[in-house]
């Protein structure tokens, strides 16, 4: 064959591989083997936990084994995609709980309204809302998480810095702080730039809000007066704390990762968090980010997570697992580790659930986890702190997309 | 010799070899045919889903349904129609031609390179462009993250020491163009080696005599290059580029985790990420088929060009 022949024919080949591309469904069931995709908050957070469930669910289940494959936010859905279209969907599935409404709607998972499951006479509330769709259960509460400040005792205690008890006196704190600790890469409270849930609780502080509904149709409302006055106090606390990346993300470094090796006198993060501080256990603690009004914390996201059984799934066993992990024993640990547990009667006064006592919760709207995936907020926020448009102009193109995004069929 | 005039010992012969020369004439189709076969399993027949999905409401429900509505042109009127698809098939080209500009010239720069040094450098030089072409492209991308982040970023700390400027938290990746072109130098990275060490082997066809005699009569290395080498090299200088074009243009692994999923945004996005995000962030499998499609008719006329220079072309041998 000549040189030309060959060369077209070569790119003939590339040409039709390059179109279809190719995508891969991991995961997929084999009998008697239960396949469970949860976060990497559990693997790093309390392995224990789930290894605990995986033995007592084998205990009640002979001839069972666990699959436990752990998965990260930002890929998780794409790939539960792919999984329910090749019909290797996991048998229980973690979801955020901004993420459930939407495939509530569309019927990716099984109705377990008829399933017990422990205390579920006393879930919470809010977290337990999460995971009902249209007066049917399709996620079982698994925990909820507030978000606090770690800090570092002893270099609180460099700079006479007393617990904070609002905004102001948390900027002027870390401005002591970075005062005596001049390194370049130090924050006095490391915050990602784009970590649009310590954003948007400044908007909510200042009584701002992400979307309203009005007859039926949802409108941003992040460059109305208020929610930009919020935006604005954000990148005021930012500044004046904060030397991470302004483009950056609160998992690419993980703060914890930044605060063990020392570059942080302090990060705003779930409780949590307190698990990963390397050398510094013992200099260490916790409190509630304050408000803007003195005494008062301020509106923390509260983030939490269901446990859901796709359809295809065995529900049965998928069923039995989630009430192992679900049960008391479990969230007794989970709530150890920081977390706050999946039922009111195991409440407590942990800096945690004080945080938790004035909250804000994304928009319930269908499409919501697409103003997610499309990375709305993290980019206004990123336009916002790099000067490239102004807290008003950021806002009102933020705005814009998530009314657009919000009302799609 | 006339029909008339054909015995039928004639005739038979005739039609024999006849049968014969057909028969030769169809081996190689016979022995090309499984493969044929294969291919249009494997790839013919995705690629016919992917044009009936084009067609489709295609989303999550209808997904989980397993039928989609057919919705005629729908889904490529309203790619069309937006301005995000023109926006980012524009930083596509521009990022398209500064790669594989980028590629071909350092790349043939360094076969040149190869050609002048001793040859324990060429063996080194060469093991180290095999080693750099068989890093996985995930790997690549953790290892480049990691020497050019703000944090603690390898980069930021030698500029610094070097005394080329105070580089301390220096990020990167803060505009659009500065994480395109972080994107656009790892790509060129790690496609050199496949131009590097293909052009070594064509530089070896070069008649060593027409360089000597070009050299005699006074020519320079660029007029060399020009008018003895690259005419010669021709045939391998457009498959490089139509293969490096095919490539970057729907290029998605580097850029999807050097910029992070939780950046991609319409303002950087390329081709391939933009096709990934709307078919599998926004759950718009139809829309995103109907984008790739799209894709795959740019790519090929872009190709049409170079694949009628090489037909075109004489035969070179």
């Amino acid at each position: 064959m000549n040189v030309r022949a060959f060369a077209a024919a070569v790119l003939v080949a590339a040409l039709a591989v390059a179109a279809v591309g190719a995508t891969g469904a991991s995961g997929g069931k084999t009998a008697d083997t239960l396949t469970v995709w949860l976060q990497v908050d559990a693997q790093s957070g309390w392995p224990e936990v789930v290894a605990a469930a995986n033995a007592q669910f084998k205990a009640q289940n002979p001839g069972w084994d666990v699959d436990v494959q752990y998965q990260t936010w930002n890929t998780h859905l794409s790939k539960f995609d792919a999984t329910l279209a090749g019909n290797s969907a996991p048998d229980v599935i973690e979801m955020g709980n901004t993420e459930m409404t939407k495939y509530m709607a569309a019927g990716a998972f099984q109705d377990l309204t008829a399933n017990t499951f422990p205390n579920k006479s006393t879930w919470l509330a809010g977290l337990a809302k999460s995971g009902q769709y249209g007066g049917k259960i399709y996620g079982v509460p698994y925990y909820a998480g507030s978000r606090v400040i770690t800090y570092r005792t002893d270099l609180f205690r460099a700079v006479n810095g007393k617990i904070p008890t609002s905004v102001a006196e948390f900027s002027a704190l870390a401005r002591k702080l970075g005062a005596k600790n001049k390194e370049k890469s130090f924050s006095p409270v490391y915050i990602a730039g784009t970590d649009w849930y310590f954003a948007m609780s400044f908007v909510y502080d200042y009584g701002g809000t992400i979307a309203v509904t009005n007859k039926g149709k949802w409108i941003g409302t992040l460059d109305r007066p208020k929610a930009v006055a919020g935006l604005t106090a954000f990148k005021r606390f930012y500044d004046a704390a904060s030397r991470a990346s302004k483009t950056t993300d609160e998992v690419r470094p993980n703060p914890y990762d930044v605060y063990a090796q020392g570059n942080a006198a302090s990060i705003q993060g779930p409780a949590w968090f307190s698990c990963c501080v390397g050398d510094f256990k013992n200099r260490t603690a916790q409190f509630v980010m304050p408000s803007r009004t003195k005494g008062q914390p301020i509106p923390g996201f509260l983030g939490g997570s269901d446990l859901a059984v796709p359809i295809g799934a065995n529900k049965a066993q998928a069923a039995a697992w989630i009430s192992a992990f679900t049960d008391n024993a479990s969230m007794t640990a989970l709530r150890a580790k920081g977390n706050i547990p999946n039922t009111t009667s195991l409440l407590g006064t942990s800096v945690n659930e004080r945080a938790a006592k004035r909250s804000w919760f994304v928009p319930t709207a269908k499409h919501w986890v697409n103003v997610e995936n499309g990375n709305v907020l993290r980019t206004m926020l990123s336009r916002i702190l790099t000067n490239k448009m102004s807290v008003k102009d950021a806002a009102e193109v933020a705005s814009d997309n998530i009314t657009f995004t919000l009302n799609q069929r | 010799m006339t029909v008339a005039a054909e015995t039928p010992v004639h005739r038979s012969r005739r039609r024999r070899s006849r049968l014969r020369q057909w028969t030769r004439a169809s081996v190689p189709y016979l022995l090309i045919l499984p493969a044929i076969a294969v291919i249009t399993a494997i790839l013919g027949y995705p690629l016919y889903k992917l044009v009936v999905l084009s067609f489709q409401q295609y989303g999550l429900p209808e997904l989980i349904q397993r039928t989609g509505v057919w919705i005629g042109f729908d889904n490529y009127a309203s790619v069309l129609r937006d301005d995000v698809f023109w926006d980012t098939l524009l930083r596509t080209v521009i990022f398209t031609v500064a790669t594989v500009g980028l590629t071909i010239g350092l790349g043939t720069l360094i076969a040149f390179l190869l050609t002048r040094v001793s040859s324990w450098v060429r063996v080194l030089l060469t093991a180290g462009l095999v080693l750099a072409w068989s890093m996985p492209a995930v790997v690549a991308v953790q290892v480049w993250f990691w020497m050019t982040n703000l944090q603690n970023g390898i980069l930021n700390h030698v500029l610094t020491e070097a005394g080329v400027g105070d580089f301390a938290q220096h990020d990167w990746y803060e505009t659009s163009f500065s994480k395109l072109a972080m994107v656009s130098l790892l790509i060129v990275w790690d496609a050199i080696p496949f131009v590097t060490i293909t052009v070594y082997a064509g530089l070896a066809q070069v008649p060593r005599e027409l360089v000597e005699a070009a050299e005699i009569d006074g020519a320079g290395s660029l007029r060399i290059f020009r008018d003895v080498t690259y005419p010669i090299l021709k045939p391998i200088f457009l498959i490089l580029t139509s293969l490096s074009i095919i490539w970057d243009f729907g290029v998605f692994t580097q850029p999807y985790l050097l910029i992070g999923a939780s950046q991609v945004d319409p303002s950087n996005y390329l081709m391939g990420v933009y096709v990934f995000i709307e078919a599998f962030g926004q759950s718009d499998f139809g829309r995103g088929a109907a984008i790739s499609l799209l894709m795959l008719l740019i790519v090929a006329i872009l190709s049409v060009f170079y694949v009628r220079r090489m037909v075109k072309m004489g035969d070179v041998r």
